[in-house]
């Protein structure tokens, strides 16, 4: 039996001016678990982490963080509460520098863990180490991937929304991304993934959640979906 | 050339005034993405509140320079509530709609501040200090003076300080870039676009009271300053301090020098360098394309084609116009015969807002064009009045076509300050050049001729204005109107299907100008008179409250829009002394009440986020 989830997500809609997209979703993160989100270009992955960050309000549901009721709070709140985003389109302050870049997502630590630095993040992420000084439009898709995600835990969150981190990367900085993610995991921070790269998601997640067109159709185990037949063709017709 | 010398050191002391409000307003742009109207008032209120301050402090440098910043702080606190009780509600309103609000904080601190401290102008007596200069080639110079010309770099390199090495200065750098992103990180917008609204309050209130000593607090000093301010920010580059501060002393040492070399034109010489600016870098010195902002905000609404309801309503409203000078006193007509006037203004400025997409915060120039082209013709070609009237639209049209090309490849902020500076320089034209306009006294004696009595006129009117405004509706249901529309929606996609987005700006833009200048030359024989008045941002509000009273998404909207307004400022000129505070007041609850306007009142989108537009 897990704990009770760090986060509970229940029948939450969301919409874009009159376009429903969001029809109901339901989703349990436990402490420390990492939940893959697969699905289709369009299916709804990216618009589920607006929603839990609050840039996207959610028009119904109710969203549960640590025991606290976040659906109608503003982003920023529900940031310091401690829930990390780290955006697909990564969303770097260009005319920052690295050091300025991280100086933005500096939060308060919260909890036991020991806080996130500058240097300790260095050393997750060594391609960053020499470039404190260099503005972050002058960087590379995997620099920028790897810096987003670094901002992010400058904020010292519990659980961070990783919305495509291996998309466009080469297979090398994917290797990297792993690695990271999976030290990540070593210190107790939860991570919802939402990836279309199965075998990148396949090493790192516990469990996996299938969404289409704004619901969750199938949730389980991360190798059920990969090995069973039936539960693949049912909901992965990749 | 000591004597230009000379010019050129006041040219820079004032660039440095100029440069403390323009600092204030591209930086408060820059993270919050409104342009501030309401800055020049803070600049209003810095002049006034250091006065009184001043004037009870012991006449020594030392007080001087308390007096100053404690005005500082206290424009700042009042900045800080008008962002807090204000703007923090509007920040996702289309940026017309927000200009608009901030307008009417203007006409409301206008008020307020004669109530405060009269109608008089306010000196400062100066201490010795004050009245010291030293020789420079020979000449003797202002000390003061010199101490402003170092002011401008000292507040520039502070604020760079500012940014460049606290963590605050680092948000805001960062919300310049992608607010919605620093939010997500954990940082209270709120808090950030107030501080920031604090320091920008303050430096125009530090501005305002710099000027005091040369100078004095005056009621025309808010919108004399920011239009300098607008026309510093858009060439210096939006959103760019150093590129604010290099405009300022572009602009402060070209005016300072126009004064000695071409005092009639310098006015003209400003706009010609800020346009030679724009065709060069249309982002201005230092600025970058905008990124869009990553909050969506409310777009307009489509189109809606009228239902047969409104068909029917508005053809019993035709009969009954047409059938009023039978039925009404001569005063009724003549408020009637104004009505009409203002609802081709409305529906001309509605072609360029709705379909056009194009933020135009001047058209007053062209009514005022429009106006001044017909007295002229009477008074010095005796023209009759169809010539005179026929000239209104074509004076209006031209110069709008001129103005056009340079400005519709601009994006909508960019539009907005430029049409409201060009409009204020035209004003500046006819109050100035008095040979030919008769400067504050207009021109008077523009009557229609004899067999136009006041019901023909009314009648005339009627049709023209009328007649012009369904044309105008009519060019909107045309392949034009679509085409215009296209190219609002998406210049991109207009263009792969072959239309040329800035050509049909710039038609809709002369249609517009010239529709105006009928409007203007139909009230200069209404009125019998023009004044510079016509041409006042204040006019050019009229026009908007009016469309936006009638909401920009309906074609009725305009007409409703300036029945509706007409009786309103009659109505409010008459009840109270404080029009100007009770205007400010409607505007505000119709910008907070209705964002939609009027007619689109309640047709608002129910869920926040972004709403595509459709047509
Ligand atoms: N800003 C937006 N405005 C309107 N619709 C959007 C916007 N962003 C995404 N959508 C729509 O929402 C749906 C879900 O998109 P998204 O959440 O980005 O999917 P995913 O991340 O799974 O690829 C898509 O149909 C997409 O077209
Ligand atoms: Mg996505």
């Amino acid at each position: 039996m897990r704990k009770t989830p760090m986060l509970e997500v229940r029948n939450l809609h969301a919409h874009y001016g009159q376009a429903h997209i969001l029809h109901g979703i339901d989703l349990d993160i436990g402490e420390g678990e990492i939940l893959v989100l697969v699905g289709r270009n369009g299916a709804g992955k990216s618009t589920t982490m607006k929603a839990l960050i609050g840039l996207v309000p959610p028009s119904a549901g109710e969203i549960t963080f640590h025991n606290r009721p976040i659906a109608n709070l503003p982003p920023y709140a529900i940031a310091r509460h401690g829930l990390g985003y780290v955006p697909e389109e990564r969303r770097i302050f260009t005319d920052l520098t690295v050091a300025e870049n991280l100086e933005v997502g500096r939060q308060p630590a919260r909890g036991t863990r020991p806080a996130w630095t500058p240097h300790r993040l260095f050393a997750l992420f060594p391609n960053l180490a020499t470039m404190g000084t260099r503005p972050g439009g002058r960087m590379s898709g995997g620099e920028q991937q790897m810096l987003t995600i670094a901002r992010t835990l400058m904020g010292n969150p519990s659980l961070v929304l990783l919305d495509e981190p291996s998309e466009g990367l080469s297979p090398l900085i994917v290797e990297q991304m792993s690695h990271a993610i999976l030290a990540l995991k070593a210190e107790g921070v939860s991570i919802l993934l939402a990836e279309q790269n199965l075998h990148f998601a396949a090493r790192l997640a516990d469990r996996a959640a299938v969404i289409e067109t704004g619901r969750i159709v199938w949730t389980g185990p991360i190798q059920t979906l990969l090995h069973d037949e039936a539960v693949r063709s049912a909901h992965l017709a990749i | 050339m000591t004597a230009l010398l000379i010019q050129l050191l006041t040219g820079l002391a004032g660039a440095s005034t100029l440069f403390l409000v323009a600092a204030g307003l591209t930086v408060i742009f820059g993270v919050t993405r409104v342009v501030n109207f309401s800055h020049g008032s803070l600049f209003m209120l810095g002049a006034y509140i250091g006065w009184t301050i001043l004037s009870r402090l012991p006449r020594d440098p030392g007080s001087f320079a308390l007096g100053v910043l404690l005005t500082g702080l206290a424009t700042s606190a009042i900045g800080s509530a008008v962002e807090m009780v204000l703007l923090r509600r509007i920040y996702k309103a289309p940026e017309l709609l927000q200009l608009l609000a901030t307008f009417g904080v203007v006409l409301i601190l206008q008020d307020a501040t004669q109530a405060i401290w009269g109608p008089a102008d306010l000196t400062l007596p100066r201490g010795p200090w004050l009245r010291s200069a030293v020789m420079i080639l020979g000449e003797r110079f202002p000390l003061y003076d010199l101490i402003l010309i170092a002011t401008g770099p000292l507040i520039l390199g502070t604020i760079w300080l500012l940014f460049a090495r606290t963590r605050w200065g680092t948000l805001v750098r960062a919300a310049t870039l992608d607010r919605e992103m620093v939010s997500a990180l954990g940082v209270d917008q709120r808090r950030l676009f107030t501080s920031v609204f604090a320091l920008g309050a303050g430096l125009a209130g530090i501005g305002g009271a710099l000027v005091l000593p040369q100078g004095s607090a005056n009621l025309q000093m808010d919108l004399s300053v920011i239009t300098d301010a607008f026309v510093v920010v858009v060439v210096g580059g939006l959103g760019s301090l150093t590129g604010a501060y290099l405009a300022a002393v572009l602009i402060g040492v070209l005016q300072a020098l126009g004064i000695v070399l071409l005092p009639k034109a310098t006015l003209v010489v400003v706009f010609v360098v800020m346009a030679c600016v724009l065709i060069v870098r249309p982002h201005g010195l230092l600025g970058r394309p905008l990124t869009a902002t990553r909050t969506d905000a409310a777009a307009i609404a489509p189109i809606r084609p009228a239902t047969p309801a409104l068909l029917w309503a508005a053809a019993a409203l035709l009969v009954l116009a047409i059938a009023a000078p039978l039925i009404v006193g001569p005063f009724v007509l003549s408020v009637l015969t104004d009505i009409t006037i203002a609802i081709l203004f409305a529906a001309s400025l509605h072609v360029l807002m709705g379909p056009g997409g194009m933020a135009s915060f001047g058209h007053a120039a062209w009514f005022g064009l429009g106006a001044y082209g017909t007295a002229l013709a009477v008074k010095s070609l005796a023209a009759p009045m169809p010539l005179a009237l026929l000239l209104a639209p074509i004076a209006a049209g031209g110069v709008a076509l001129v103005f056009g090309a340079l400005v519709v490849r601009l994006s909508g902020v960019y539009l907005a300050m430029l049409t409201l500076a060009f409009a204020q320089i035209v004003w500046a034209v006819a109050f100035q050049w008095s040979d030919v306009t008769g400067g504050d006294n207009g021109i008077l004696g523009v009557w229609p001729p004899a067999w136009a009595g006041p019901a023909s006129f009314y009648w005339i009117s009627l049709v023209l204005c009328v007649g012009g405004a369904i044309l105008l509706r009519r060019a909107l249901y045309a392949p034009f109107g679509f085409a215009l529309r296209a190219s609002r929606d998406s210049a991109l996609r207009a263009e792969a299907i072959g239309l040329n987005p800035n050509a049909l700006r710039l038609a809709a833009f002369t249609l517009a100008g010239s529709a105006a200048g009928l409007a203007g030359g139909l009230a200069a024989y209404a009125k019998g008179s023009v004044f510079p008045t016509t041409i006042s941002v204040g006019h050019s509000v009229d026009a908007l409250v009016m469309v936006l009273l009638g909401g920009v998404q309906t074609m009725a909207g305009p007409i409703i829009g300036a029945i509706a307004y007409t009786g309103l400022f009659d109505a409010l000129l008459l009840a109270t002394g404080f029009w100007r505070a009770a205007l400010g007041a409607c505007i505000l609850a119709i910008v907070l009440l209705f964002p939609q306007g009027i007619a689109g009142g309640f047709n608002r989108p129910g869920v926040a986020g972004s709403v595509k537009r459709t047509i």
